[in-house]
């Protein structure tokens, strides 16, 4: 080809590149940043690591035990995902498969609540929360996981599409069981739907922080998102600029590391989503 | 609110905080010292005591054996008192400590929903009269806390009751404001370091911005931020009868942050950054409109050859914070080498700020063993006395035990004695400027002078800016009259 | 359940197969409440209920708690229309939103076209694309305080790189505020935005383009169709629908938004009556201290609701009128 076409290109890869570095950008001076000393950032900047993670971690583990935060994200995010993408399927399932009536009502009910801001019911929300005494509780976190329409939305179009009435019924003439055949028969064709739902939803519970800090009083429930803002309301942590950017690496590396195995699925199920929705 | 977890935190993290603050590359070999002192002092202070003071008070505690208090707090303070209270009670004691901001909200809910838990319930001064016309603090007269009203600072107490008289709620702690100021640059530029005479560089708003200016002549700057005057500001409440009342010291206190601000009197960091830290301990680069990062031949890229080239760069020495009495905790983890050459004067008003106040929650069903509990933390000799040491520097409110540590010297100040300054500040402060207000139409106040400063907004606008806000956000309960 | 199951295991399949068919069908439809039935009961408690206890609130003057609260018609609703905090945190919100969606699907537009071009076969998609998305999987949170502290004013590493960079040139650079300058915050977060949201946008708008048979192509292709045509007569039309969604589910997160203002904002600064969202807003009165007003609060809410019930109503039309 032309050498206009080489140039072109090259800058066509040079511009992507120059992206690409934008993204990472800031993790790598938050990984550099977070090995240096509060003064050492606050005069210069550069990319080579000093030597101060040591006092950073001290500093940043004696305001708050990031690990804990970790574990608390994991004990809402698993359950929460796990119970959503069993019990959507599950409507879904229902919804698609059986005429009942109350069918099209509960449908039409699912459409209207897609559209309703989350925040709407806050209020509401917290109080029933009061009432029920479920405040520094997990449950109002797990549980509502079970009704979640855009999720039942999807996997009912799924089924629709990728599930034959007719095996269903075939299963039935063999003396199958209904709840026998979603799971023996449904739930594996349903798989790569749920699954996109589901990585979905755990990136979602993973890193939700506005529900959380509503809910959450004491310390050591906190979510790793609940946690990691207490560092605006603090001072002592920041007389140390580097103890904030660890903190936020610690909080981020997690993430990092299975997105590094796990890049592809993820990224497929992004576009499932969008191609299906 | 942010200075309450400052303080509690200050503690908590004593050795990493001074490891941290001492990370400073132009001392390095200052970093090992004062990092050892407070790591060694803390675990035995506790023990020691402990074997020294008998059992709290005369009260039989056998008859509580096997029950436990449950305190919900708003700074970590409360879990050594607590702690404390287990070591030699043996009633079990679990402190949650919930972030200040939405305490309140936090509380209310528990209590109002018909929670038996908490047991202890606190509040700072803002929040305090909300709380009490909803009846979470329960009488505790009925104990007899009267008995005591001649042993606790007298702004302590008169915080601690609500409207119809009635005792709610004691702090263990009094929180009076001051100006902490460097006495070497003082004697430099003033020719005299005494605390009454460098009192007087603050005396009012122009003195103050008139030392500004000549520090500034000097190659110094006054404040490291241009908040360090909030804890002196207003001389009236916020909210008077239910109309916002905007006095003249207000108004003069806009004005000179504006001047400050304009005339790069300040260090230019914000209030609790690093930088504000690190202006404790010497100098800090000074970046104004006219100065710039580096000499000409730095190499971002290459730290040795940017370490090489800022060195020359133009640093100012900050002269003093304004701070209630528990920044001497802040400053004691921070001050670094500048150890001793340190000051403690008045300010241009009284002024306070933060405290902790402990009482006992009128749902709990343990009250009698949570007066205990409250008497424990706040009227107690022997635990003032561990507290004192313990935190290394807080002021109690507790006056004999204050009476016996007015000789106290405290050498970060130059052998000042702080604890009689401290007790002079808190007699002459007026409490009842507090309104449950206070935070909002504040943040509003602050948010109007930035506005000014930085030159988004002319005053007039920025005024009325305020009122609006005010008006739409307490829409029929208070009055706006501009 | 196990509760459920039980019960459609007690169907016997002879006494089923011997009855009419029809009756017969509505026996195995019955089996659909079971499946649908923890849904509707979590749903009822967790969703329906508080839509509804809220928009009671919504009528009350309760303050910060729901005792002694009193029955106040729609003052609240008079309040929230005409309190002009309230339309310029819309307004904050939309202009932080529109300047994000703009620069986020212009960017995945672009990245979509290098990246399907026939000419230039870009390599290296799956590694880009990772990349580009990573910034979506972060917490907000971390984000959060990631930028404070990187933009800050004097002290943060952002300006040292731009002052760095104009010092090579031999300019002088008078640092910005970022965070609490009005006209820099909004645009600084809506930027943000688009750096975490762009690689989403990118991934779902090349999965609509590799859904595109590679038919159309070749036969255009044929035809001496040019690149430019290739693009405006069938990519663009082709993917018009993800985009479609892509900006519709986007408005209605867009309008909900509060993590990365919430925490990249002082109350006290210049630039907070411009970064202040709609649901900040609802925040102030529904939970912090000193300004709790459930009632007010529940109305903003609402209002809120209306204003994307209207948004989606219209956009629905736009998009049937079109088809």
């Amino acid at each position: 080809m032309t050498i206009g076409y080489k140039i072109k290109k090259a800058i066509i890869y040079i511009c992507m590149i120059v992206l690409a570095l934008a993204c990472l950008l800031p993790f790598l001076l938050m990984m550099v940043n977070a090995t240096r000393s509060g003064s050492e950032i606050v005069t210069s900047f550069t990319l080579i690591p000093s030597t101060h993670l040591k006092e950073n971690w001290e500093t940043v583990f004696s305001f708050f035990n990031l690990f804990k935060g970790m574990w608390n994200s994991l004990v809402v995010a698993v359950p929460a995902t796990l119970l959503g993408a069993y019990f959507s399927a599950l409507t879904a399932y229902g919804l698609a498969m059986y005429k009942f009536k109350g069918n099209k009502l509960l449908f039409m009910v699912i459409l209207i609540f897609m559209m309703i801001p989350g925040q709407l019911s806050l209020i509401g929300f917290y109080n029933l929360c009061t009432k029920l005494k479920l405040v520094n509780s997990y449950i109002p976190l797990i549980v509502p996981a079970i009704a979640a329409p855009g999720t039942v939305f999807f996997l009912r179009q799924y089924v629709l599409s990728a599930l034959p009435p007719s095996l269903i019924e075939a299963a039935r003439i063999d003396g199958a069981k209904e709840l026998y055949s979603f799971h023996r028969i449904a739930l594996p064709i349903m798989s790569p739907g749920i699954a996109t739902m589901a990585i979905m939803g755990f990136i979602g519970n993973w890193n939700n922080y506005l529900l959380p800090m509503i809910i959450l009083n004491k310390n050591e429930k906190f979510t790793l998102p609940v946690m990691m803002a207490t560092l605006k309301a603090s001072t002592d942590i920041n007389s140390n600029q580097g103890a904030i950017y660890l903190a936020v690496a610690i909080s981020v590396i997690p993430i990092l590391i299975v997105f590094c195995f796990c890049s592809k699925y993820i990224i497929s199920s992004i576009s499932a989503g969008s191609v299906k929705g | 609110m942010k200075l309450k977890k400052l303080m509690a935190l200050a503690m908590a993290g004593v050795m990493t905080l001074s490891l941290a603050a001492c990370g400073d590359t132009a001392a390095p070999a200052a970093s090992d010292a004062p990092a050892a002192e407070p790591a060694a002092s803390e675990a035995p202070a506790a023990d020691g005591e402990e074997a020294a003071a008998p059992a709290a008070g005369e009260t039989d505690w056998s008859q509580y054996a096997g029950e436990k208090l449950v305190v919900w707090t708003l700074a970590n303070d409360l879990i050594d008192f607590g702690e404390r209270f287990q070591e030699q009670t043996g009633v079990e004691v679990e402190t949650v400590v919930i972030e200040p901001a939405n305490y309140p909200t936090k509380v209310q809910t528990a209590l109002l929903a018909g929670e038996t838990e908490p047991d202890i319930i606190v509040g700072e001064p803002q929040m305090l009269q909300d709380m009490y016309d909803a009846g979470f603090f329960a009488d505790l007269d009925q104990f007899g806390a009267q008995d005591y009203a001649d042993q606790i600072v007298d702004y302590i107490w008169q915080v601690g009751q609500s409207s119809d008289g009635v005792q709610r709620a004691i702090s263990y702690q009094i929180t009076p404001a001051g100006f902490y100021y460097r006495r070497d640059i003082a004697q430099e530029v003033f020719g005299t370091e005494d605390p009454d005479e460098i009192g007087k560089l603050f005396a009012d708003y122009p003195t103050i911005l008139e030392t500004a200016k000549t520090l500034k002549a000097a190659g110094y700057r006054i404040f490291a931020s241009d908040s360090e005057l909030s804890f002196f500001s207003g001389d009236s409440a916020w909210v008077i009868d239910g109309k916002l009342n905007v006095s003249e010291s207000r108004l003069a206190y806009m004005d000179l942050v504006v001047e400050l601000y304009q005339q790069d009197l300040t260090a230019y960091a914000a209030q609790w950054s690093t930088p504000w830290y690190q202006a404790m301990s010497g100098p800090v680069p000074i970046l104004t409109a006219e100065t710039q990062w580096g000499t000409d031949d730095m190499n971002i890229w290459d730290a040795e050859s940017f370490n090489a080239a800022t060195e020359g760069m133009e640093t100012t020495e900050v002269f003093a914070f304004g701070l209630p009495s528990w920044g001497v905790l802040t400053m004691r983890d921070n001050v670094g080498e500048t150890s001793g050459k340190w000051g403690v004067c008045a300010g241009p008003a009284y002024g306070f700020s933060g405290g902790t106040y402990i009482g006992v929650s009128s749902y709990s069903e343990k009250q009698e063993l949570g007066w205990e509990f409250v008497k424990f933390c706040t009227l107690n000799e022997d635990t003032a006395n561990w507290w004192i040491e313990y935190s290394e520097g807080d002021t109690v409110s507790l006056l004999p035990v204050l009476e016996a540590h007015k000789d106290d010297e405290n050498a970060v100040y130059g052998g000042q004695k702080l604890y009689a300054f401290w007790l002079e500040q808190a007699e002459g402060l007026d409490y009842s400027k507090v309104t449950k207000y206070d935070t909002a139409i504040g943040d509003a106040w602050g948010a109007a002078i930035s506005n000014i400063k930085t030159g988004a907004m002319s005053k007039e606008d920025a005024i009325d800016e305020f009122y609006d806000q005010i008006e739409a956000t307490y829409a029929g309960e208070i009055t706006v009259e501009r | 359940m196990g509760h459920s199951g039980h019960y459609i295991g007690g169907i016997d399949m002879a006494k089923a197969v011997s009855k009419p068919k029809k009756s017969n069908l509505t026996k195995y439809n019955r089996a659909g409440y079971f499946f649908c039935a923890p849904f509707v009961i979590v749903f009822l408690i967790f969703s329906v209920y508080p839509v509804f206890r809220t928009l009671y609130l919504s009528f009350t003057d309760a303050k910060v708690t729901t005792l002694n609260m009193h029955f106040n018609g729609v003052a609240n609703y008079v309040r929230v229309f005409t309190d002009k905090y309230f339309w310029k945190a819309l307004l904050n919100t939309v202009r932080i939103w529109g300047l994000n969606i703009v620069l986020q699907l212009g960017l995945a537009f672009l990245l979509t076209i290098v990246f399907s071009d026939l000419k230039y076969k870009i390599k290296g998609l799956p590694v880009f694309r990772a990349v580009y998305y990573l910034p979506n999987l972060i917490a907000a949170t971390s984000i959060a305080f990631l930028f404070r502290t990187l933009l800050d004013w004097r002290y943060g590493t952002f300006n040292q790189i731009i002052a760095g960079l104009y010092k090579l040139f031999g300019m002088q650079y008078n640092p910005i505020d970022w965070l609490n300058t009005a006209s820099t915050a909004g645009v600084a977060i809506s930027v943000i935005q688009t750096w975490m949201w762009f690689g989403n946008s990118f991934i779902m708008l090349m999965a609509g383009v590799q859904g595109i048979s590679k038919d159309y192509y070749e036969a255009a292709a044929i035809d001496g169709a040019g690149r430019w045509t290739l693009f405006g007569k069938i990519t663009l039309p082709l993917l018009k629908p993800i985009l479609l969604y892509v900006a519709i589910t986007s408005l209605i997160g867009g309008l909900q938004m509060f993590d990365l203002p919430y925490l990249m904002s002082e109350k006290t600064s210049a630039a907070y009556s411009s970064v202040q969202t709609v649901v900040m807003y609802l925040y102030k009165f529904g939970f912090e201290t000193g300004t709790t007003q459930l009632g007010y609060a529940s109305a903003i809410a609402y209002a809120l609701f209306l204003i994307i019930l209207v948004v989606s109503i219209v956009q629905l039309k736009l998009v049937n009128k079109e088809d």
